[in-house]
């Protein structure tokens, strides 16, 4: 603000300088430090950024070096606030599926990014969970909060059992195999006359809503609610367990499991720690989707409910949190909101499916990167078909060049030669051969303007040997002690030969430069 | 273990090979793991069907109907799932969900276009049956067996003398490999696409004369058809064999002797087990080649 005070006649412009749009910025007055506010009991700041001198106009401004968190909060808030704000059953039903699926698809790209355990038995996790605790709960009346506790001591359980064989088992083997432990649990469950055979699901658990409330708004807000906040909780869980020690040395492995190897990473004991916390929590969900629908059905053990499930993560990347929560979105937004239009928002979905893995690497969250990349290459791409140089800086060198007026003089001095190239033609040369001293045709006169302006490193110079008699042709160095070369060795008895001997070098110069 | 038992398993076992090896050579040669094999299957008995009812119910025409729709979807999944990203950066996993999304795309399609009513179709062997002493073998089970074993041993032998047999097999053992040795990797695909949708275009004609065709006929053959390829080793078509004769006889014997409902209960425990001492399936060694 100060700057700007200081600069009567120009109002402040959105772009001082350049033609670039224009950013929003944080200004900083410069009386008080930027105060950091960070994260209790760590180190961590809130938000990552710093304050930096915007070279335009040298104002002092806060720079945010990782805009993600400010899209995680709108984004989260809004994900709250707007389908309550509509209020109408079919909206808070799928904001509440939504909530749920992004959870478990958390949990499921913790195994299959995180891990690199490719298991589809994710849902069937949540599926065991669910169906346990609710039988429990029938028979034994247990509470809710009983159910989530015993739900996720079910999935940590279920999760050891499927998760060893992935010790020995690897890639699409391990896929199939867990494939084999779904189709096992569905036939199971849909013969087993005590998970409800008969009804088609098992009915009839505690749960976390109070009876007056149920299939009421209310109690569909309040379920939708306590989904986001279970999606909160298991994205803290991806964010610990991706962010921290597992996640890096897991990273490490993914790189090269036998680099990772010799350094002493113990990777098969990190992924199996990351199936089993991912079970765990999915056993949780399990035990909270057994209390939010009062029971659990057997469409939690199919195959296309997997394959939809695996869309969204598919759509959203593989391997970021952010590409699970907005994949699940999409699909359900498409899925629940749109149910008049039947196979066709299937279609539609696959699509998307189909379009985003031929045109993105990973996923629409994984564009931008891919964007950046393909700007680069496109970039580097230019620069190497460009061949000719002209004393023009190319990108890469004019980078290093700390006084950037340099790069605009050496352009200006490319376009200027260039256009000076045009000049020099048979014409022009016999004219100054004819006269080299005194009035001179333009174009004559902007070449030999130009030869006068050069410095005097390396310029052709004449030194008179002998008065009017014998002259010759030297090169200064343009390094003072250091004393100028012979030219050619010829000797010139004639000022004005001489004087045409020496343009028609540097014209030679020109035209070679 | 009867003689039925026996013809019902050898009649599966027959089936399955066909599916399996289809898949098992997509993914040795082409690096895909093909999840729309299903949809190929499904689009191959709506065509047998539509031509049925369009030109007469001759075997000549549901075969030959069956046979290229198979082919065509192949050819369909060559251009969306291989042609644009086979040479792009973490190809095997986006072709899986290319293939993936087109099996759920073309299913729905079915779906939205025949209605989920199930179609039969004509049984091209007729209804007939001969006595192999006091066995009654029926001429639907006696036609896939020979069938589908003529088929397979043509194209085994196919596979082994051609010009062509020996482009793919050099696809996959190496296609870095057969590149360089002058192989066009695009067209060799396209062949082996072509190839594997017309052997489940054939499997689901054959199929069809004991089930019906319906949109969501293709998901339990393209699970048997994955299952089978990785319990024989991805990429071995005498793992594969192997594969389908264990699983053929399995669902057989499980279905005469415990009923149908412990079918896929038998076989995926079979599979665990299995699995768990031959981490790569039973022939499986060309995997480890196959990853980068």
């Amino acid at each position: 603000m100060a700057m700007e005070n200081q600069r009567p006649h120009s109002a402040p412009s959105a772009s001082l300088v350049g033609h670039r749009s224009w950013f929003p910025r944080i200004r900083l007055t410069g009386q008080r430090d930027l105060k950091r506010y960070r994260i209790p009991l760590t180190r961590r700041t809130w938000f990552q950024g710093r304050a930096v001198v915007n070279p335009r106009d040298l104002t002092r401004q806060y720079k945010l070096d990782d805009k993600r968190p400010w899209f995680w909060i709108a984004g989260l808030v809004a994900a709250l606030i707007i389908p309550i704000l509509v209020g109408t059953n079919l909206a808070l039903t799928a904001a509440t599926t939504f909530a749920l699926y992004s959870a478990i698809n958390l949990m499921w790209m913790l195994v299959i990014g995180t891990a690199g355990i490719f298991s589809l038995a994710t849902l069937a996790v949540v599926g065991a969970s669910a169906y346990l605790t609710a039988w429990l709960s029938i028979e034994f009346g247990i509470t809710w909060p009983v159910m989530l506790l015993l739900g996720t001591l079910i999935g940590l359980v279920f999760g050891a059992i499927i998760g060893l064989p992935a010790l020995r088992i690897d890639g699409l083997y391990f896929a199939l195999l867990t494939m084999g432990v779904v189709e096992l649990c569905r036939v199971y469950v849909v013969q087993s006359r005590t998970f409800g055979s008969a009804t088609g699901g098992l009915y009839g658990a505690d749960t976390f809503i109070p009876v007056a409330w149920q299939l009421k708004t209310p109690g569909l807000i309040l379920g939708y609610v306590a989904a986001f906040a279970l999606m909160l909780a298991m994205l803290g869980i991806y964010r610990l367990v991706n962010g921290q020690r597992l996640g890096l040395l897991l990273a490490t492995a993914r790189e090269s499991e036998a680099s990772a190897e010799a350094l002493g990473i113990n990777y098969q004991l990190a992924r199996f720690t990351v199936f089993l916390i991912s079970s765990a929590a999915l056993g949780f969900i399990g035990g909270f989707y057994a209390a939010y629908f009062k029971g659990a059905s057997p469409s939690l053990f199919s195959i296309d409910q997997v394959m939809l499930l695996f869309a969204m993560i598919v759509i959203g990347g593989l391997g970021r949190a952010e590409g699970a929560v907005v994949g699940t979105g999409i699909v359900v937004l498409l899925d629940k909101l749109f149910t008049e239009f039947g196979p066709i928002r299937f279609i539609v979905i696959g699509l998307i499916m189909l379009g985003v893995t031929l045109f993105a690497r990973n996923g629409l969250l994984g564009i931008r990167d891919q964007f950046i990349e393909f700007r680069n290459k496109k970039k580097s791409e230019r620069r190497s078909e460009r061949t000719e140089k002209g004393g023009e800086p190319l990108p890469e060198e004019a980078s290093e060049i700390r006084d950037k007026d340099q790069i605009y003089f050496r352009r200006f001095d490319k376009n200027l030669r260039d256009h000076l190239k045009t000049l020099v033609t048979p014409e022009l040369i016999e004219e100054h051969r004819i006269k080299p001293l005194g009035q001179h045709s333009d174009a004559l006169e902007r070449v030999l303007n130009y030869f006068r302006g050069a410095g005097g490193e390396n310029k052709y110079v004449l030194y008179e040997m002998k008065a009017n008699t014998e002259y010759k042709i030297i090169v200064t160095t343009g390094e003072k002690g250091i004393p100028p070369r012979d030219a050619d060795g010829i000797v010139y008895t004639n000022k004005n030969d001489a004087l045409h001997a020496v343009f028609l070098k540097r014209v030679q110069d020109l035209m070679d430069s | 273990m009867d003689m039925f038992t026996l013809m019902s398993g050898l009649q599966l076992t027959c089936i399955y090979a066909i599916l399996a090896i289809g898949v098992s050579i997509i993914w040795s040669s082409l690096g895909m793991l093909n999840l729309a094999h299903g949809f190929t299957f499904a689009a191959a008995g709506y065509g047998a069907w539509w031509a049925a009812s369009m030109f007469g119910k001759s075997a000549l025409v549901v075969f030959a109907a069956g046979i290229t729709t198979g082919a065509l979807v192949g050819v369909v999944i060559y251009v969306l799932a291989f042609l644009y990203i086979y040479d792009k950066p973490n190809y095997p996993v986006r072709a899986l969900i290319a293939t993936m999304a087109i099996n759920m795309m073309g299913v729905q399609l079915l779906m939205w276009w025949f209605g989920p009513r199930m179609k039969p179709l004509p049984k091209v062997f007729g209804f007939g049956s001969v006595k192999f002493g006091d066995v009654v073998v029926t001429y639907s089970q006696l036609g896939t067996v020979v069938c589908s074993v003529g088929v397979l041993g043509i194209l085994l032998a196919w596979l082994g003398i051609s010009r062509r047999g020996l482009e793919i097999r050099a696809m996959m053992q190496n296609p870095e490999g057969a590149a360089l040795v002058g192989i066009s990797l695009r067209k060799t695909a396209l062949w082996v696409m072509i190839l594997s949708g017309a052997l489940a275009g054939l499997a689901a004609v054959l199929l069809s004369q004991t089930f019906f065709v319906s949109p969501y006929a293709g998901l339990q053959p393209l699970i048997k058809g994955l299952i089978v390829a990785l319990l024989g080793g991805l990429g071995s078509i005498g793992g594969a064999m192997i594969g389908a004769a264990m699983v053929g006889f399995a669902e057989a014997l499980t279905a005469s002797h415990l009923g149908g409902q412990y079918v896929l209960m038998v076989q995926f425990t079979m599979i665990i087990i299995i699995l768990l001492f031959r981490p790569r399936g039973i022939s499986g060694l060309l995997d480890e080649a196959r990853e980068e």
